[in-house]
């Protein structure tokens, strides 16, 4: 209800400009297009659905493939999904005969890989870790064949695999308004803000995101919450689901939480599990001077030549791609080349932005957070509208902020800087805030307590008290922070609309750029490498150690 | 000298059907050298009232005074130790000792002879740079004590300071706590121990205020004159188990046990 209350409030506001019946007008369009996103979604959710239950069944029952399977997954995982999106519809386009099929099974596959990682771990996690004496009774009565799958195993996985979907939902919303808005051939909603934007059609825009906020709410009040509430008969209780956040409020959150987390585990998992081998690599590879020392310097020591490492096989990778496309395709044309050298200058610009994106979201995120946190009132009437804001799929606003941003500022290489800065946000903005709330909710009454009781004071109360008691929170939210945010960059650096191109150096720029010249392959290459590679050191060489810190002496239990 | 003086105090929660009374006309004070001990049911609200003392919560009606100055808000001169210790997972011994002595604005010299002390006190030698999660529950409850401790507190406020370690643990900390109390070199001036462990009370305290059951009154304050160590094997002991025990089934004061003395009541 408190949804459909906030739904209420940008109505109102559309009411007041006068403009319902013009954005009214645009529904039937924004619908049509909507349906078939929806249809997307659908046939990519189905095709999760199966692959994760074959995948997952077959990782959790076959030793080697686990032993390949796991490792495998959790470095799709923590990869920027959004990069491989140009080479899969190049890919697709040229699989298939006619424009129409290729980009709409790009598109699909797309949402696949958004979805279907989560749910695979949802399947192998809730398999392996079925009670052995309900195993055992299973094996002992002689139920085999069809009906222990029926009896034993899908029951085991219903729970997960229903609260995993409500998050390959989230998530697969997102890459669904990306991949549209990359490959507009694809008739959907994204296509449709695109245009809609290309058109200064200000009602077209509001109409469309209006649409498909309902159609999540819909289906977050209509399907998934009853859903979720049928699935919760199939938890064992013996063992406390992971996923159960332990603050007050209840076991009901919001979707984009879920979400949260969800990124939150596969980035960790997937940094800890493919950084393992990496790291032994690494220190095998250092000097034995360096190795044993205090655990400080060495850790040190093993940061730097870990990092110099991933600089070396990166330039190595490169070369290689530019001397095999030199050698099998055409030589590289000499624009491509003087991209593909712009390319560290490229990165360094992207970081920068990202960095600048993230203290600003970080800021609004904790201030937003602590106020909501402060009063139950303003908790009560504030996170709905925040969960609504949130459910918008943070792609589908990025026509409606050129859009904005454009008629605002002009078309200059500022307002393209602060544009691309203000859309790197909205994919990091939420991570942060979610968790960071749930960090805050989660600071245990009892420590509040003692710290009023020995009469901490404002300062020294969160130095002491709030600051590491949401470390963990923090760390978590950084880390899916900037996943959303290599993702993000691939939108936020290039977008073509109509006649024109709203561009700024960096990573995702290039990325784009290969895929839309010609010849552009092995610039596309390269930045993607580059991007894939900078992902990777930075979980190593920041991301990991915070994360462990937070683990062993932040942890509060 | 009366050090507290609880008077006519109510507590309500607000509720799905109104209001909630927690406990209602609860009086009684506390002097120097008492050591007293609240003792009722679950849900009687002992716990709240212990947190109405030191000002973390506030009645909802009544009035609380230290040294006759009703307690408005949280207040220093008393210091409180928690039913599940209450420490920082993040910071080691020696800095949760400390961090009430932060809070008051020492000087860090100062502090450290003070932490120093009171982490001798408690059997805490050897410890100061070890971690709450790296201590057994009976350490951690030291470093709880000696952090209330170390503020040299008028009063100390104990919220079921035992029940969550093992029965073993649970009694050489007790005796440690009472070998403490009769330090003269120590603070506190007085104590006050919420339990709802009745021979734990009659073995520490001095006078016994019972509380009835959810909407907790005060039914009956019981000295304890047993003699120091109390005997739990003693007659004495069992009469007045038994009489605190029947006080509290029975939701009212039956007659006056032999050698117990005078009741002295809400006042």
């Amino acid at each position: 209800m408190a949804i459909l209350g906030a739904l209420l409030v940008p109505l109102a506001a559309i009411g007041l400009g006068g403009q319902v019946g013009s954005v009214w007008a645009e529904i039937p369009q924004a619908g049509w297009d909507l349906s078939q996103s929806f249809v997307r979604m659908l046939i990519a959710y189905l095709l999760s659905l199966g692959f994760s239950l074959l995948y997952g069944y077959y990782a959790s029952t076959h030793r080697t493939g686990e032993r390949v399977l796991i490792p495998v997954l959790d470095i799709l995982q923590s990869v920027p999904i959004l990069g491989f999106f140009p080479i899969v519809i190049v890919v697709f386009v040229d699989a298939t005969p006619n424009s129409w099929v290729g980009p709409n099974i790009a598109a699909i596959f797309l949402i696949f890989t958004s979805m279907a990682w989560n749910m695979v771990f949802g399947v192998y996690e809730s398999l392996k870790s079925l009670p052995s004496d309900l195993r055992e009774a299973s094996d002992s009565f002689g139920v085999t064949g069809g009906q222990r799958i029926r009896k034993v195993l899908l029951p085991a996985t219903v729970n997960r695999l229903v609260y995993n979907s409500v998050l390959s939902w989230t998530a697969g919303w997102y890459f669904l308004v990306a991949a549209e808005i990359i490959a507009p051939s694809v008739h959907g909603i994204g296509g449709f803000l695109l245009l809609a934007a290309t058109q200064n059609n200000l009602d077209a825009l509001l109409a469309g995101i209006l649409l498909l906020v309902v159609l999540i709410a819909a289906l977050d009040i209509f399907v998934w919450r009853p859903l979720y509430r049928w699935a919760e008969k199939y938890r064992y209780d013996t063992t406390p689901s992971g996923d159960q956040e332990m603050v007050p409020g209840g076991p009901r959150r919001a979707p984009f939480r879920r979400a949260a987390g969800y990124v939150y585990r596969g980035v960790v998992t997937g940094v800890t599990r493919l950084s393992t081998p990496v790291v032994g690599f690494a220190i095998s590879a250092t000097p034995q001077r360096l190795r044993h020392r205090s655990p400080g310097r060495s850790r040190v020591a093993r940061t730097i030549v870990l990092g110099a490492i991933l600089v070396v096989v990166w330039l190595l990778l490169i070369t290689l791609i530019v001397a095999i496309f030199g050698v099998f395709s055409h030589p590289i044309a000499p624009p491509v080349r003087a991209q593909i050298l712009l390319l560290p200058a490229a990165l360094g610009a992207s970081f920068v932005r990202l960095i600048f994106a993230y203290l600003l979201s970080l800021a609004i995120a904790l201030g937003l957070a602590i106020y909501l946190v402060q009063s139950p009132r303003a908790y009560r009437l504030g996170l709905p509208v925040v969960e609504i804001v949130a459910s918008v799929p943070a792609t589908a606003l990025f026509p409606l902020f050129v859009f904005a941003l454009v008629a605002f500022i002009g078309p200059s290489r500022g307002g393209f800087e602060i544009a691309s800065i203000l859309l790197l946000m909205t994919g990091m903005l939420w991570y942060l805030f979610f968790n960071l709330l749930s960090g805050l909710r989660g600071v245990p009454p009892d420590l509040k307590e003692a710290a009023l009781s020995l009469g901490l004071r404002r300062w020294q109360y969160y130095r002491r008290l709030v600051l590491p008691a949401i470390f963990p929170a923090f760390v978590t939210g950084s880390i899916t922070a900037f996943g959303g945010g290599w993702n993000a960059l691939i939108l936020a650096e290039y977008l073509r609309y109509g006649p024109r191109t709203f561009s700024v150096l960096g990573v995702g720029q290039l990325i784009d750029l290969g895929n839309n010249e010609a010849n552009g392959a092995p610039l596309m290459a390269a930045a993607l490498l580059t991007m894939v590679f900078t992902v990777i050191a930075v979980n190593e060489v920041l991301w990991k150690p915070l994360y462990r810190r937070a683990a062993d002496r932040y942890r509060i239990d | 000298m009366v050090l507290i003086e609880v008077d006519g105090v109510d507590k309500s929660f607000p509720s799905r059907h109104g209001s909630m009374s927690i406990m209602s006309d609860i009086s009684f004070d506390v002097a120097d050298s008492d050591f007293l001990a609240l003792v009722g049911p679950s849900g009687c609200g002992k716990s709240t009232l212990l947190r109405l003392i030191q000002g973390l919560d506030h009645p909802t009606g009544g009035e609380i005074r230290f040294r006759g100055t009703p307690v408005r808000e949280v207040c220093h001169e008393m210091a409180m130790v928690f039913q599940n210790f209450a420490l920082y997972p993040w910071l080691t011994v020696k800095q949760n000792v400390a961090l009430g002595l932060e809070a008051r604005h020492i000087p860090l010299e100062k502090i450290e002879v003070q932490v120093e002390r009171y982490i001798s006190v408690t059997g805490l030698v050897g410890f100061e740079e070890a971690y709450p999660r790296e201590l057994s529950g009976g350490m951690r409850q030291r470093v709880g004590l000696a952090r209330a401790l170390a503020v040299e507190p008028a009063v100390l406020l104990m919220d079921e300071p035992f029940s969550a370690l093992d029965p073993l643990t649970a009694e050489s900390l007790r005796e440690e706590v009472l070998q403490l109390w009769r330090d003269p070199q120590l603070p506190p001036e007085a104590v006050v121990l919420v339990t709802h462990n009745i021979e734990e009370a009659l073995v520490m305290a001095d006078r016994i205020i019972v509380l009835s059951r959810r909407p907790g009154r005060v039914l009956a304050g019981v000295p304890v004159n047993l003699p120091r160590p109390r005997d739990r094997k003693s007659p004495g002991f069992y009469e007045l188990t038994d009489y605190v025990y029947s006080l509290i089934t029975e939701g009212a004061a039956p007659t006056v046990p032999i050698g117990a003395g005078p009741l002295k009541s809400a006042s």
